[in-house]
């Protein structure tokens, strides 16, 4: 088991250099003459003297190649990310502030997903090709296919203009402060409602699928029909030989599940003018701000890394057969 | 034989959507324009709406013509009306008119043209890229194949979007003089070849240890006559099913970039940019916000039932389910 956990450390840990590396690399498409030149053709904003300065004092621009990279390594382990070029403050910093919203909105939005996904996947491995099975099936597809920021646009028009039942955007009303803090809790409710839907929905598909196929793989397994025998209920032999079993496939979905729900921040925080990091990316892309481009990209790389080696790890511990063997 | 050919019903749902699609965006100056099919003028019978989708420039002569026969949509996509501003769905614009009086249907045909191109072109470089690289993995194995699967996980961790979004604010110079179709579908293609890379490799691991390869080794093959001549004709369906894969994602993605202004540019009509202009009007306007989306729903979920149609049709297996 050891060799197995140590294997997978060591190609996580060859990962996370690449992704440093990548990270670098995207650095040296721009700074110094290119950014210029860049902002120039583009005919928009034109870097100043001071920013181009500071781009080649924090990538360390008079060195080699490979001590420019050291030396940006050095400064991250210290936490140190750059100045953002716009208002010149702690790229670390502004994300710590934002920080919470987003993960906020995402927790929300996964619970809000596997809650749904568990329950429809069973209900369609319960009886395969049954009327739930096939429509189930169906719509989670269509939504798969469906853009985000479509969709958040229609729930805007259906549940915020012609049915004003939830507000159109923002995290609470003008004047929430003078509310009671029920009352505020409920305010900053109805403005998740929306968000926390647009970001769940796509994932459905894939989880209820996965969730189905692992039930069906499991449930129809020998062990099962013995437990049937035995005289267990359905619902005993689904619940000790499916979810439990089918739990730990599910681990490794989590890895991948994490950069849909990144790329699914920018775009509903954006469409619902949520301040989390979502939105700070969006507006870093149009001020060409890359440090904090370049900060949060790391950031959220390195997080789905984490997640990715995490959830291995934790099936080579959780698998009696890797665990023994 | 014809039968047992036959490709599944949703493959064929897909190739359905996206021929229409395809046909939409290659006639759309001709299914939406205001100048007339057919038309009568000094000279007999003429035709300026053709003359114009061939590139001839509008004469002054034109405007004497009496128009015999019009287009499906009588209006040009970026011409202004002030005096049909927001106008709902209805006879004279069947889906309504933005905040410029511009008539929305027009704007959604020729909104297929960009998405579509940036689709197909980006499918291109991720195929230019994923299949050798997926290739070269499987066929090796060892260590180029470890190299390949770092690589493949490295753009894993990053979300599409983020990654994209970078590129294109980072990018210098040369990157920024191509046109907005080129520029966006070849940074889509940063990302795209991974699951390229990925079903290849897992394509040709598969296909390496055939009898079909050994004998042709025996027989004295060198690898690359093998790999061209015997391998990727069979792994060439699996090349369809990720190109399909890779044009739906490209089309995505191009929308989801102009939707949030830093894709393809205004005045162009783009399914995304059209969404994003709808965001403004979303109180007084429902009509903005249906329709292009209608349209991009429709040509993402065409390439998704083509593959996956595609890939159930190739693997028995997966299609019993």
């Amino acid at each position: 088991m050891f060799r197995t956990l140590a294997r997978r450390l060591v190609s996580g840990a060859l990962t996370l250099f690449l992704v440093t590396v990548l990270v670098f690399a995207l650095i040296q498409l721009s700074p110094g003459t290119p950014l210029a030149e860049a902002a120039d053709s583009a005919g928009l904003h034109r870097p100043s003297p001071e920013a181009i300065a500071e781009l080649e004092r924090i990538y360390h621009l008079d060195q080699p190649l490979h001590r420019q990279y050291l030396l940006w390594l050095g400064d991250l382990a210290r936490g140190d990310l750059g100045r953002s070029f716009h208002d010149r403050r702690p790229v670390a910093s502004k994300i710590t502030e934002r920080l919470g919203i987003t993960l906020t909105l995402n927790g929300l939005a996964l619970a809000v997903m596997v809650l749904t996904a568990v329950p429809l996947g069973a209900g369609a491995a319960w009886k395969p090709g049954s009327r739930l099975d096939r429509w189930a099936g169906v719509a989670t597809y269509l939504l798969y296919a469906m853009p985000a920021f479509w969709a958040a646009l229609l729930l805007q028009i259906v549940f915020a203009v012609k049915l004003d039942w939830l507000p159109l955007a923002g995290l609470s009303s003008d004047g929430a402060s003078r509310l009671g803090p029920g009352e505020a809790l409920l305010d900053s409710a109805a403005h998740l409602v929306l968000p926390v839907v647009c970001l769940a929905y796509g994932g459905l598909a894939y989880l209820s699928r996965f969730v189905r196929a692992a039930l069906l793989d499991r449930a129809g397994a020998e062990t099962a029909l013995a437990a049937r025998a035995r005289g267990l209920s359905a619902l005993a032999v689904l619940w000790r030989h499916g979810f439990r079993q089918a739990a730990i496939p599910m681990l490794t979905l989590a890895g991948f599940l994490l950069p849909a729900l990144v790329s699914g921040s920018v775009i509903v925080e954006t469409v619902f003018a949520i301040p989390g990091l979502g939105m700070l990316f969006v507006e870093a892309a149009f001020q060409r701000d890359l440090p904090v481009l370049l900060g949060l990209t790391l950031l959220s790389g390195t997080a789905t890394l984490a997640g990715i080696v995490a959830a291995d790890l934790l099936y080579t511990l959780a698998d009696p057969r890797i665990r023994r063997g | 034989m014809a039968r047992a050919a036959r490709l599944p019903r949703n493959a064929r749902a897909g190739s359905a959507i996206l021929a229409a699609l395809l046909l939409v965006a290659v006639l759309a100056p001709l299914l939406a324009t205001d100048r007339p099919w057919l038309a009568r003028g000094g000279r007999g019978l003429v035709s300026p709406a053709l003359a114009s989708f061939f590139g001839a420039r509008e004469a002054a002569a034109d405007r004497d013509l009496k128009p015999l026969v019009r287009a499906p949509v009588r209006h040009h996509p970026n011409r202004i009306d002030l005096d049909a501003v927001l106008q709902p769905p209805g006879r004279g614009h069947w889906m309504g008119t933005d905040v410029l009086g511009r008539d929305l249907a027009a704007r959604v045909l020729h909104g297929a043209r960009v998405s579509l191109a940036v689709g197909l072109l980006a499918a291109l470089f991720a195929l230019a890229v994923g299949v050798p690289l997926g290739a070269w993995a499987g066929y090796r194995g060892g260590l180029a194949d470890a190299v390949v699967a770092r690589c493949v996980e490295t753009v894993l961790c990053f979300p599409a979007l983020l990654l994209v979004l970078v590129v294109l604010s980072a990018a210098s110079g040369w990157l920024h003089r191509l046109s907005d179709v080129v520029r966006i579908a070849l940074v889509l293609g940063v990302t795209g070849w991974v699951p390229v890379t990925r079903y290849l490799r897992a394509e040709f691991l598969k296909l390496r240890e055939s009898d079909m390869v050994t004998a042709a080794r025996a027989l004295g093959g060198g690898h690359l006559r093998i790999v061209v001549r015997h391998i990727l004709p069979s792994a060439l369906a699996p090349v369809l099913v990720t190109a399909a894969f890779a044009v739906g994602a490209a089309i995505g993605t191009e929308a989801a970039l102009s939707f949030l202004g830093l894709g393809v540019r205004p005045p162009t009509a783009t399914w995304g940019g059209l969404l994003s202009e709808a965001r403004e009007h979303i109180d007084r306007a429902w009509w903005l916000a249906l329709w292009p989306g209608v349209a991009l729903f429709l040509a993402v979920l065409g390439c998704n039932l083509l593959g996956e149609g595609l890939r159930d049709h190739l693997d028995p297996r997966a299609r019993r389910r």
